[in-house]
């Protein structure tokens, strides 16, 4: 029996930037790995079909947000042609640590959903009625 | 997904992905680094954007701060520290040297720690091995014990102001983003440290390997010709600084009574010579670049004396250099520091001025223990045999098992070589010396008996101090240990039996040195100091005096019958005249003109003609030249090379093989030299017009067929190079005048060594003024890491202000440091 979460597709705009904004707190704070453990919850929390593409946005939002604010504020322009210059990025320049900070957090939230989804579905499988915190579960 | 087994597939799949996302993100994936915290956008290396919009007015707080202290920033950077007491000036001083340079002085400390592989791997091992050996960690903690009243109080607190800046930087995020990329953050910085920082210079300008090079030599080349090619003084006419006269001593020996040498004693030179090759640039000192010089009052325009200082070095990005002023009241100097250490090094205060060159004399002597199985962990030394003291270290290596090491300890310093034979080697360096006390006294110095005396006490690495005052007086002193051999033959490997220890040094009073003397000017360009009767043994014309050309060119300007200006001092430091050029270039020209030459080549040599002997970028006779010189030293020692087999690598004697040359196409034309082992009789013109039908040749392959191309910026460039070696963030490649010999020195191709600090001083008017390659910040990303490289390759000065005149100057900021 399919275990299904309560959460449903209405929710990804408030999921997404709820964890969005769980990401970006921690990226702020240096605890850069809650994005990963946002996509956790996303993925145990919400449809499959929800927590994939929610956790990775809210990945790229908790790091590209924070990115644009150093841009507001300093201009990154010359630490990431700094960056590119350390990483032996020669084609690009800028635009290659920029991209790669944001897929990092990209990646850090889709993985962490794909976890989150794939572990409740091994783990709650065959059970009806499955309460996580304040959650129910089908 | 209803089947169980894809379920779990899925699991898998996902457990693996997000396996691989984390480890890449907690510990990284070679060349990547851990990308979690790396590229974090708040916290990672991306806050070296903050520097990019430069730094405002800002009160801080600093814990062991007695009183406020100021620092005012100008427009570039530099720095001018205004405190209420000494304690308080060198712990802002440390604070600021750690906001800006953090990493570098991080660097510093490890290098010569033997702590590098700790960050960087098992590449940087035997560097760590070599500099464990050598003993700067011994050295440093011996100087911090025997460490005087003031300097504990200057190093505590700058340690204090590193330790403040490095905590603060943790607390908010901004350590350095080197630190970030390599997963590591930085210990505490403590005296030692500091002292550390010392040795490292000591160790680039003075620790050389030439007993072993002529070792080499003497058993490859042959004996005969090694004393002839070698010497103990030039072959080539110099500039000795302090004529004399001299005290009466012991007159130096001519390098001719070489000790038969046995295989076994190459084998292991040879082993050695290869190690100490091997390692990282300026772990041994090959050779020195720099000038200084000083002109009374009674030759100077402005009615005071003038002074002018560019030491040559490495030129890195960030620089070695620090500018600053430090004002309390106990000092009040203007100059630059080297990030690690509290003070200016090279500068004036309120009454003097001061700089530095490379004194060059032999301060490194190798010895060859006897050991016996008989005796297994001893040696023999003063009739009796002796135990090898050990000291035992840990060097930790990033991804790797830590590596234990035993360094043996023999009478004469550590063991540096068992391979073999074993080899100890005796170095000034390894002798603590206060070196930071001198400094301070300079700083406070306010008449050049007062500079004398702080500078009686400088060991190592020798100097030559040059001095101006406010009253019109100048002098020169070239201070440091000289060390002297009761017997034997220093400039080679000696036995270690105790016959030929180095048994003490020139007294201070018979050192070179000079003061105010009759022509009004002094001038040191890492020649050799004395003249022939000098009656001490100072090293041989290969260990490791400059040529000369420098010194030459330099007092040739200055022994001009005129008066000087500042101006005229800038003109010099910049000057690309070539001394060499102006005394071979005539008689090449002399020597084609019997010769057979096409129409393209006669070009080559007219341009030669009409030479005003400048290595300017866009000179078409500097490639010539250049070309030339380096085809005629092949042309003439390359057989020998060849023939004998010699060991050495010509390029490390090549400044000596250059005297000899010199000195015979100037007076000895028919040298057996120019004749190697099976060639028909030779004399300098046949070898000099060989020589320019090569460069012809060669210049023609590789810049085209028309000389008048043939621009000397087209094959001479110059590069700063990033510290960390991250090649992509030099500065050039870029076209550059000068070359090896001019006062403008710029060897190599491409030059990365050079002026790493131009600085003019005129008491007359009171007016000093300066420049450095880099700027004040090690942050690539700052507006502060390039932006004085323009003002110094158009050789141009900016003045250097007081702190009060920095205050009132536009652009700048304010730091309140409180307690």
């Amino acid at each position: 029996m399919e275990t299904e979460p309560v959460i449903g597709e209405r929710w990804f705009v408030p999921a997404a930037l709820v964890a969005g904004a769980i990401c970006g707190t921690g990226v702020v704070l240096g605890a850069w790995w809650l994005t990963f453990l946002a996509g956790v919850a996303l993925g145990v929390l919400t449809r499959a079909r929800v927590a994939i593409p929610a956790g990775s946005v809210a990945g790229l939002l908790g790091w590209g947000l924070p990115l644009a604010w150093e841009q507001w504020r300093y201009g990154i322009g010359p630490a990431a042609h700094t960056l590119a210059s350390i990483m032996g990025i020669t084609q690009g320049g800028a635009v290659g640590p920029v991209a790669l900070t944001c897929l990092v957090g990209l990646l850090l939230g889709l993985t962490g959903a794909w976890l989150g989804v794939a572990a409740r579905s091994v783990l709650f499988s065959g059970q009806s009625d499955v309460a996580i915190g304040g959650l129910r579960f089908r | 997904m209803n089947n169980p087994i894809l379920r779990v597939i899925n699991l898998v799949a996902a457990v693996a992905a997000a396996g691989a996302m984390l480890y890449v993100a907690f510990i990284g994936a070679a060349p990547l680094p851990a990308l979690g915290p790396a590229f974090n956008p708040s916290t990672g290396a991306w806050t070296m954007a903050a520097d990019s919009a430069g730094l405002g007015n800002q009160t801080l707080h600093l814990a062991g701060l007695q009183e406020p202290v100021r620092i005012m920033l100008e427009h570039d950077g530099t720095a001018h520290v205004v405190a209420l007491s000494d304690h308080d000036l060198f712990l802002a001083v440390g604070y600021l040297h750690a906001r800006f340079r953090l990493f570098q002085m991080d660097l510093l400390r490890r290098t010569g720690e033997g702590r590098l592989s700790e960050v960087v791997g098992k590449a940087a091992l035997d560097n760590d091995r070599f500099e464990l050996q050598l003993g700067l960690l011994r050295t440093a903690q011996l100087e911090w014990s025997q460490a005087g009243a003031t300097s504990r109080m200057a190093l505590t607190a700058y340690a204090q102001g590193v330790n403040d800046r490095i905590d603060e930087a943790k607390r908010l995020h901004q350590l350095p983003a080197m630190f970030i990329l390599l997963g590591y953050e930085p210990q505490p910085w403590t005296p030692i440290d500091t002292a550390i920082v010392k040795g490292d210079m000591t160790q680039t300008l003075n620790f050389t390997d030439t007993p072993l090079v002529m070792r080499l030599l003497a058993k490859t080349l042959g004996v005969d010709l090694t004393s002839k090619w070698f010497p103990v003084l030039p072959p080539n006419p110099q500039s000795p600084y302090d004529p004399g006269p001299y005290p009466s001593a012991h007159a130096p020996a001519a390098v001719t009574s070489m000790a038969t040498i046995t295989d076994a004693q190459t084998a292991s030179d040879l082993a050695l010579y290869q190690r100490l090759a091997s390692l990282p640039p300026g772990s041994i000192a090959t050779g020195g670049a720099s000038n200084n010089w000083a002109v009374a009052a009674a030759k100077s325009t402005s009615g005071g004396a003038l002074l002018a200082g560019d030491p040559h070095l490495h030129l890195t990005l960030p620089a070695i250099w620090f500018q600053l002023t430090e004002d309390s009241p106990g000092y009040h100097t203007s100059g630059v520091s080297i990030p690690g250490t509290p003070v200016v090094l090279i500068g004036h205060n309120q009454h003097i001025a001061w700089s530095l060159t490379d004194a060059q004399n032999q301060q490194t002597f190798f010895y060859d223990e006897q050991e016996d199985a008989a005796h297994p962990g001893q040696y023999f030394w003063q009739g009796g045999w002796h135990a090898y003291k050990t000291v035992s270290y840990d060097i930790p290596v990033l991804h790797g098992p830590t590596e234990h090491l035993t360094v043996k300890l023999s009478a004469h310093g550590p063991v540096i070589s068992q391979r073999g034979l074993t080899t100890s080697v005796w170095w000034s360096g390894n002798l603590p010396s206060q070196d930071l006390d001198v400094v301070l006294r300079i700083g406070q110095a306010s008449d050049f008996k007062a500079f004398s005396d702080a500078l009686r006490d400088w060991h190592a690495p020798t100097h030559n101090f040059v001095y101006a005052d406010d009253k019109g007086n100048i002098g020169l002193i070239s201070a440091g240990y000289y060390p002297q051999v009761a017997h034997g033959q220093p400039w080679l490997p000696m036995p270690g039996t105790g016959e030929d220890d180095v048994t003490g040094t020139v007294p201070y009073a018979d050192i070179p040195q000079i003061y105010d003397p009759p022509g009004n000017i002094v001038w040191s360009a890492n020649q050799r100091q004395v003249g022939a009767d000098y009656p001490y043994y100072i090293g041989t014309a290969s260990n490791f005096f400059d040529p000369g050309y420098r010194a030459n060119e330099i007092r040739r300007v200055l022994s001009e019958d005129r008066q000087f200006a500042a101006t005229d001092m800038m003109a010099l430091q910049t000057d690309t005249r070539d001394f060499l050029a102006s005394e071979i270039t005539p008689l090449l020209v002399q020597a084609l003109s019997t010769d057979q030459l096409t129409t393209a080549e006669q070009k080559a040599r007219d341009i030669l003609t009409n030479w005003d002997y400048r290595m300017e970028v866009d000179s078409t006779a500097a490639s010539v030249w250049w070309t030339f010189w380096q085809a005629y030293l092949s042309q003439t020692f390359d057989p020998w090379w060849r023939a004998q087999r010699v060991k050495v690598n010509k390029q490390e004697v090549i400044d000596t093989l250059g005297q000899d040359l010199e000195a015979w196409t100037l007076g000895d034309t028919s040298n057996a030299a120019y004749t190697p082992p099976g060639a028909a009789r030779q004399t300098a013109n046949d070898v000099m017009r060989k020589a320019f039908h090569a460069a012809f040749a060669t210049l023609n392959a590789e810049l085209g067929p028309d000389p008048g191309s043939w621009t000397w910026g087209t094959i001479h460039t110059r590069t700063l190079q990033n510290l960390a070696q991250i090649s992509a963030l030099d500065y050039g490649p870029r076209s550059d005048r000068g070359d090896a010999y001019t006062p403008l020195a710029a060897g190599d191709f491409p030059s990365t060594h050079g002026p790493s600090w131009r600085m003019v001083v005129d008491w007359g008017t009171h007016t000093f003024n300066a420049i450095y390659p880099g700027g004040q910040s090690e942050n690539p990303a700052s507006a502060w890491y390039v932006d004085r490289v323009d003002t110094w390759w158009n050789g141009l000065y900016a003045p250097m202000l007081s702190a009060d005149k920095a205050a009132s100057s536009s652009g700048g900021a304010t730091w309140r440091l409180n307690p």
